[in-house]
């Protein structure tokens, strides 16, 4: 994993901290990623230009190109940083849920659909904008969906015709899922993202529990702040 | 290109391009309108080779041998363009979709028949399939915009699925919005890999996934598995 904004700083342990090279390059790198990311949610990843970027995080062209050799780095690099630690709170809500797997799901999904609503301009450069951005951004949005699909297919245990289901069966279900923010990302709705949440987790049981059971557990399935990422 | 007189044997493409060089026969209402075929012809071509964002009217002008002053009688700008372009696909599959869903007797063979349409064609029109489905995305707000009502206009033909049976009219809202989502994200990632499609498995796949929530899982699997052996 690289060096993610505000992690792994180089402190020689028992000393005082000192500000090193590193410490100053992973603050640029951060600074960068960020207004990278605002620049391509606002104008998209192709009229997004360097000097933009250089203006908006206040860092050099030669510290930039120190860093990223080329602009689709930036975006690759913001790619990988919002995307493990997404997952990393999807994960680790996954676990920390008690119920079983349809309960683990919901919690999953509420940590993904929090971590959009926390910030909607990182969301829409990672699920709008990626898709535009040529084949390694491509790659990893395909690389996400195949791990996110991985969660679900727990539920194939829970499901009598499990044995049938297409191979390929979760990533069309989180297609659907991803289409739900996509669509407010795209047209600045963001504040509907709340009330698509629990119709997200009843599209996705559906395909694995029965339908009153499904609707129940979407039923029970709350938005509240404390679900939120901070 | 228009869409009454399309051949569904030919490649749109093919009759989108050039005039052969040299003296003809046409009136000047004709040319007119081959040039602006042609200068969508090129659109298409040039924006799968070179993405939406490198693209300049004068790339469009050259591969379509018509002049600027041509292209901008006919356009605004190479958005403009590119949008006449997307309508056109977007009408056609409308069309071609909705003509193979009025054969079929009833509603879950409609949606299926409907699919296999729509697979074939992008098979058949891998640049159009990108066209549609990738490059739309990196065209700005506006065409992504079109995109998105373009799909939507397909939830009313899913929500008839709803007087399936009682259990279906109870469906969340937002079901036939993610249904047509997912389909549309899956495509998009399958034809932007420029493989050929699995058109019998996409089939059978979408299918499933389309119809299990009005129909019921059992039904959906075992209409499904009609739709992979389908001519």
């Amino acid at each position: 994993m690289r060096a993610l904004p505000g992690a792994e700083k180089r402190t020689p342990s028992g000393g005082r901290p000192t500000v090193t090279a590193g410490d100053a390059d992973d603050e640029r790198r951060s600074r960068i990623m960020r207004a990278t990311a605002e620049l391509i949610a606002k104008r998209g990843y192709q009229r997004t230009r360097v000097e933009l970027i250089i203006e908006r995080a206040h860092v050099g062209y030669t510290s930039l190109y120190r860093l990223f050799p080329e602009k689709v780095d930036i975006f690759i690099a913001l790619f990988d940083d919002a995307s493990d630690r997404t997952f990393e709170l999807i994960e680790a809500s996954y676990e920390r849920e008690p119920g079983g797997w349809p309960e683990k799901v919901a919690a999953a999904v509420r940590s993904f659909f929090g971590a959009v609503y926390a910030d909607p301009l990182l969301a829409k450069a990672c699920l709008v904008e990626s898709l535009t951005a040529g084949p390694a951004l491509a790659a990893r949005y395909e690389a996400t969906v195949l791990r996110a699909a991985e969660f679900l297919r727990g539920g194939r245990a829970l499901a009598s015709r499990s044995a049938e289901f297409p191979e390929t069966y979760e990533e069309v279900i989180v297609g659907g899922v991803l289409w739900m923010p996509y669509q407010c990302l795209l047209v600045g709705e963001v504040e509907r993202i709340p009330d698509l949440y629990s119709e997200a987790v009843e599209f996705i049981l559906r395909h694995y529990l029965s339908e009153g059971r499904a609707a129940e557990i979407a039923g029970a399935a709350e938005w509240s702040p404390r679900n939120l990422p901070s | 290109v228009s869409v009454e007189e399309h051949d569904p044997d030919r490649p749109i493409a093919d009759e989108l391009g050039p005039l052969p060089a040299g003296r003809h026969g046409f009136t000047p209402e004709e040319v007119a309108h081959n040039q602006r075929e042609r200068l969508l012809a090129a659109v298409v071509e040039v924006v799968d080779e070179h993405g939406y964002s490198a693209v300049t009217v004068t790339r469009i002008t050259e591969a379509a041998s018509v002049s600027r002053r041509v292209f901008y009688e006919n356009f605004d700008d190479k958005q403009a363009c590119f949008v006449a372009a997307f309508e056109i696909v977007v009408e056609h599959l409308r069309e071609i979709i909705l003509a193979a869903a009025r054969l079929e007797p009833d509603w879950p063979h409609r949606i299926i028949a409907g699919l296999r349409v729509l697979l074939d064609f992008l098979d058949a029109e891998p640049l159009l399939a990108r066209l549609l489905l990738v490059d739309s995305l990196a065209a700005g707000a506006e065409v992504a915009a079109r995109f998105r009502a373009a799909l939507i206009s397909f939830v009313p033909y899913l929500r008839t699925g709803r007087e399936e049976r009682p259990k279906a009219a109870q469906l969340p809202a937002s079901t036939e919005d993610s249904l047509l989502g997912a389909v549309a994200s899956l495509l998009g990632r399958a034809v932007a890999g420029r493989a050929p499609l699995d058109v019998p498995r996409l089939t059978n796949e979408l299918a499933e996934f389309i119809l299990t929530p009005y129909v019921g899982a059992k039904r959906a699997a075992a209409l499904a598995e009609q739709a992979r052996t389908l001519p």
